[in-house]
C-alpha cells in the first residue's frame, strides 16, 4: 500500500491518474445521460420544472412572448 | 453510485462539484512549489532594501501595474526592446508578483539604470514633458508627500512571515552575510529599518532634494533596481533554458 | 401537469393587489431580489460611467486631472470591481434568490435577515472596497484589489450565502434540481475557493489595511489567474449560464431544447475550467509543461461552451418568429451568440502562437469586453426586463417595449464598436511591436504604437459611450415600470376603500 502511495506522490504519476480518473467518470456520465429509453423520458421531464409554479398572473413582458407558460 | 442520487442530493452535488473544480487547480499550482524545479540559482537576486521596499508599494497603490509588465518573454523584439528575458528566480521575493497583464505602456522589468535618477522624476512629474506623445497620467503627488516609513519594520516582519530572508536575529544576520555580502545585510536587518531608510534615501539625490524623504525618493528608488540584480554576462544561455 | 395542484393552491398566496404586498406570509421572498436587482443597476451604471471615464484616459490623457483617486491606475479596479462584483455580483444574487425559490418551490432559508445580511454585507464590501481603491488602499491582485479586513467580511457574506442557498434546496418541494441550480452550486463553490486561496496574505499589522500576498513570483502568478481566469469560468460564465437555463426558457415559453445536454455541458464545464487559467502566462517564467495542459484544456473547453450556446439557441427552435415581436429574446439570443463568439476566440488566444502576439495587448481587452459586455451584461439585461415587472407584480410587462429596442440596439452598436476598435489596436500593436526593418533593427519604438492606437482607442471610448447610454435607458425605464407598478396599487386601494365606504 505505501508503494502505491509513493507512486501516486509523484506528480508526473498522479497528473496522469486524476486526468484518467476523471476522463472515465465523465465517459460514464455522458453514456449515463444519454442511455436507456425511460432515462431519457425521466430527464427530459426536468425541463419543464421552471413552468411548473407558474402562478403570476402576468403575461409575457410584452408581445405575448410568455403564451407557451402552463 | 447512481447519478440520480446526485440529481436529488444537494449535499452530493456539492462533495462531487467541489471535487471536480479542484482538482484542476491542484494539477497546475502544487507541482510549482517545488521550487527547486521550477525557479533557477541565479547570484544577485536579493530581498528588497527599505526605501526600495516602500518604491514597491507605492507601485502596487498606484496601480501601475494595470498598464506595465515587469516580464519580459524569450523573443527577439522583446530582447532588443528590453532586455534578457525574465526570470522566475528575479521576482522570487515579489510579494504579490507584479508581471502584469497588459502593456498600455513598455515593459519596465528592467528598467533600472537606463534612465537618470533626474529624468524618472521628471517622467514621474510630468511625462509629456519628455515624451510628448505619452498617454501616461502625471504623478506629481509623489514628490509633493512625505514618504510615511513609521512602520517600515513591521512590513518587514510581514514579508518575513511569507519568507523573505529578512533579518531579526543575529544568525539570520550571518546568513545574509554569506549570501549578500556584509553591507547587504546591514540594510536587510529588520532593527536597523527605519535608520536604513533615512540612509538610503539621503545618500543619493533621488528626487533633487537631499532634505525631505518624499514617496518620489522610494519610488525612483525602486525603479532604479529593477532587473539590475542578475549579472547575465556570467551565465551562458543554455543554463537558464534548462529550466523553461 | 402533475404539479398544478402545488401551483395553484399557493397562487392565492401571490400579490395581493389590495395592499400590494402579499399576504400573511408570502410564498417567496421577492423582496431580497428586488433590492438586488435595484443595486445591481445601480453599481453597473457606476461601474460602467468608471469604464467610459478610463478608456476616455487613455484616448485624451488630461482626463487624470493629476488628481491621484481619479488616476487610471486607480480607477481601473474600480470599473473592474463595480462591474463585476457590484453589477454582475448582486444580478446573481438577485437572479439566483429568485430561481431557487421558483424552482423549488420553497422560500428562501434563513428568514428574513439572513439574507439580509447577505445583501447589505455585500453592497458594503463593494462601495468600502471601491472608496479605499480611490484612496490608495489595494491588494494589487487584478480583480481581487479589496484588502484584507474586506476579503474576510466577504468571506463571512459569502458563507452566509451559500447557506441560504443550498438550504433552501434542501428543504426543496420537487424532487430534482433543477440544472439552473447546479450551474449557481458550482459558482458559490468555486468562488468561495478561489477567494479564500487568492487572497492568502501577511497583513503588515491589524491596524493596517495593507498587507504582502504570501506567496510570491511564480507561485504567486499561478495562483492570481488559477483565480483570474476561474472568476471568469465560474462568476462570469456558470453562474450566468445558471440565469440562461431559467430566464431564456421562461422568457421564450418553451422549455430548455435538451435537458440531457445540459447535465453534460455542467460537468464537463465544471471539470475544464479550472484547467485552463494558466493560458494567461504563456511565455512568462512558468515552466513550459503547465503553458502547454493549459492550452490543451482551453481548446476542449470550446466543446462544453458550444454545447450550451446552442442548448440555448436552440430553445428557441420553432419559434424564432419571437425574435422579431420582443426584444427581451433579442437580447437573450444575442447574448448567447457573444457567449459563442468569444469562446471560440477564448480557445484562438490561448494557442501559444496566437499568444505572442495577442498578450499584454488590447486584443486581450476586447476578447475579455465581448465576453462581459456581449455574454454577461446582454443576459442580465435580457433577464431583469423578464423579472422586474413579475417582482413588481406588473400586468402588462415594462413601462415601454419600445425604449427596450433601443437600449438592446444602443448595447449591440456599443459592443460592435469596442471589441472591432480594439481588434484594430491590439493586433496592430502586436504586429507592430514585432516588426522589424531590412537591417534587423526594431521597425517601431514603443510610443509610435501608442500614437496608432489613439484613434481606435476613441472609437472604443464612443462604443463605451453608448453601451453606458443603453443601461441609463434601461434605468429609466425600470423606474417608471416600478412608478407605475405602485400607482396602480394606489389606484386600486383608493377604489376599493371608496367601495366599502358605499
Amino acid at each position: 500500500m505505501s508503494d502505491l502511495w509513493m507512486w501516486l506522490g509523484n506528480l508526473t504519476n498522479s497528473k496522469v491518474t486524476a486526468l484518467l480518473i476523471f476522463f472515465t467518470s465523465f465517459v460514464v456520465i455522458v453514456l449515463y445521460v444519454y442511455s436507456g429509453k425511460k432515462r431519457k423520458v425521466r430527464l427530459e421531464s426536468y425541463k419543464d420544472i421552471p413552468f411548473v409554479d407558474d402562478h403570476d398572473k402576468i403575461p409575457g413582458s410584452s408581445a405575448g412572448s410568455n403564451k407557451g407558460d402552463n | 453510485m447512481k447519478h440520480e442520487s446526485v440529481e436529488i442530493n444537494a449535499g452530493l452535488l456539492i462533495v462531487l462539484t467541489l471535487v471536480v473544480i479542484s482538482i484542476g487547480g491542484l494539477v497546475e499550482i502544487v507541482p510549482l512549489f517545488h521550487i527547486k524545479d521550477t525557479v533557477e540559482e541565479v547570484k544577485g537576486v536579493r530581498p528588497y532594501t527599505p526605501l526600495e521596499l516602500r518604491g514597491r508599494d507605492l507601485y502596487i497603490r498606484e496601480g501601475c501595474y494595470a498598464c506595465h509588465s515587469q516580464m519580459i518573454r524569450p523573443f527577439r523584439d522583446e530582447y532588443l526592446r528590453y532586455g534578457h528575458y525574465s526570470l522566475a528566480a528575479e521576482s522570487k521575493y515579489d510579494h504579490p508578483f507584479q508581471w502584469g497583464s497588459k502593456r498600455t505602456g513598455p515593459d519596465i522589468a528592467r528598467l533600472g539604470e537606463k534612465y537618470s535618477d533626474q529624468w524618472q522624476t521628471q517622467h514621474l512629474v510630468k511625462p509629456q514633458a519628455l515624451v510628448p506623445e505619452s498617454i501616461m497620467p502625471p504623478y506629481p503627488w509623489l514628490l509633493k508627500n512625505e514618504l510615511m516609513y513609521t512602520d517600515i519594520e513591521n512590513r518587514m516582519k510581514a514579508l518575513k512571515a511569507t519568507g523573505v530572508p529578512y533579518s531579526l536575529t543575529a544568525e539570520e544576520y550571518q546568513a545574509n552575510v554569506t549570501n549578500f555580502g556584509q553591507p547587504m545585510a546591514d540594510k536587510l536587518h529588520i532593527p536597523n529599518g527605519k535608520a536604513t531608510l533615512e540612509a538610503e534615501a539621503k545618500g543619493r539625490n533621488w528626487d533633487g532634494d537631499k532634505e525631505r524623504i518624499t514617496e518620489m525618493d522610494a519610488m525612483v528608488a525602486y525603479l532604479q533596481m529593477l532587473g539590475t540584480l542578475v549579472d547575465f554576462k556570467k551565465y551562458d544561455q543554455g543554463y537558464f533554458a534548462s529550466f523553461r | 401537469m402533475t404539479m398544478s395542484t402545488t401551483a395553484g393552491t399557493v397562487a392565492g398566496a401571490q400579490a395581493n393587489p389590495v395592499t400590494g404586498k402579499a399576504a400573511a406570509v408570502e410564498q417567496y421572498n421577492y423582496d431580497i431580489v428586488k433590492k438586488f436587482a435595484i443595486m445591481s443597476l445601480v453599481w453597473g451604471v457606476l461601474g460602467m460611467f468608471a469604464g467610459v471615464w478610463i478608456a476616455s484616459e487613455l484616448a485624451w490623457p488630461f482626463l487624470n486631472f493629476d488628481v491621484a483617486e481619479i488616476t487610471f491606475g486607480r480607477l481601473r479596479p474600480v470599473h473592474t470591481t463595480l462591474v463585476i462584483f457590484g453589477f454582475g455580483g448582486s444580478a446573481l444574487f438577485a437572479t439566483s434568490y429568485y430561481i431557487v425559490q421558483r424552482t423549488c418551490q420553497a422560500r428562501l432559508w434563513g428568514g428574513r435577515w439572513l439574507a439580509e445580511f447577505t445583501f447589505w454585507g455585500w453592497q458594503v464590501g463593494v462601495g468600502a472596497g471601491v472608496l479605499l481603491y480611490m484612496m490608495g488602499f489595494t491588494q494589487g491582485r487584478e480583480y481581487a484589489e479589496f484588502v484584507w479586513p474586506l476579503d474576510i467580511a466577504i468571506t463571512v457574506v459569502w458563507v452566509a450565502y451559500f447557506l441560504v442557498f443550498t438550504m433552501t434546496l434542501v428543504k426543496r418541494s420537487q424532487p430534482h434540481i433543477y440544472v439552473a441550480n447546479w450551474f449557481f452550486m458550482a459558482f458559490i463553490l468555486a468562488t468561495a475557493l478561489l477567494h479564500i486561496f487568492n487572497n492568502l496574505a501577511v497583513p503588515v499589522s491589524f491596524t493596517s489595511l495593507e498587507s504582502y500576498s504570501l506567496f510570491s513570483g511564480v507561485q504567486d502568478a499561478m495562483t492570481q489567474w488559477w483565480y483570474g481566469h476561474n472568476a471568469v469560468g465560474f462568476f462570469l460564465t456558470a453562474a450566468f449560464l445558471g440565469m440562461m437555463y431559467y430566464f431564456v426558457p421562461k422568457q421564450a415559453g418553451r422549455p430548455i431544447y435538451s435537458y440531457r445536454l445540459s447535465i453534460v455541458h455542467f460537468w464537463a464545464l465544471s471539470f475544464l475550467y479550472m484547467w485552463v487559467g494558466t493560458h494567461h502566462l504563456h511565455w512568462t517564467a512558468i515552466p513550459d509543461w503547465t503553458s502547454t495542459l493549459a492550452a490543451t484544456f482551453s481548446i476542449l473547453l470550446l466543446l462544453p461552451s458550444w454545447g450550451g450556446m446552442i442548448n440555448g439557441v436552440m430553445t428557441l427552435s420553432g419559434a424564432w418568429d419571437k425574435l422579431r415581436t420582443d426584444p427581451i429574446i433579442l437580447f437573450m439570443i444575442t447574448s448567447l451568440s457573444f457567449y459563442g463568439m468569444s469562446t471560440f476566440e477564448g480557445p484562438l488566444m490561448s494557442l501559444k502562437s496566437v499568444n505572442a502576439l495577442s498578450h499584454y495587448t488590447d486584443w486581450t481587452v476586447g476578447h475579455v469586453h465581448s465576453g462581459a459586455l456581449g455574454w454577461v451584461a446582454m443576459i442580465t439585461f435580457g433577464s431583469f426586463y423578464h423579472l422586474i415587472p413579475r417582482l413588481w407584480g406588473v400586468a402588462k410587462g415594462m413601462h415601454s417595449t419600445k425604449l427596450i429596442y433601443v437600449h438592446f440596439w444602443l448595447a449591440t452598436i456599443g459592443i460592435v464598436l469596442y471589441i472591432s476598435s480594439l481588434w484594430v489596436a491590439g493586433i496592430g500593436q502586436g504586429l507592430m511591436l514585432r516588426a522589424f526593418d531590412e537591417y534587423g533593427n526594431l521597425g517601431y519604438t514603443f510610443i509610435e504604437t501608442v500614437t496608432f492606437m489613439h484613434l481606435p482607442y476613441v472609437v472604443r471610448a464612443i462604443g463605451g459611450m453608448f453601451f453606458l447610454a443603453g443601461i441609463i435607458l434601461m434605468v429609466y425605464n425600470v423606474y417608471m415600470t416600478i412608478a407605475g407598478a405602485k400607482r396602480s396599487v394606489e389606484v386600486d386601494v383608493t377604489a376599493r376603500s371608496a367601495a366599502v365606504a358605499r
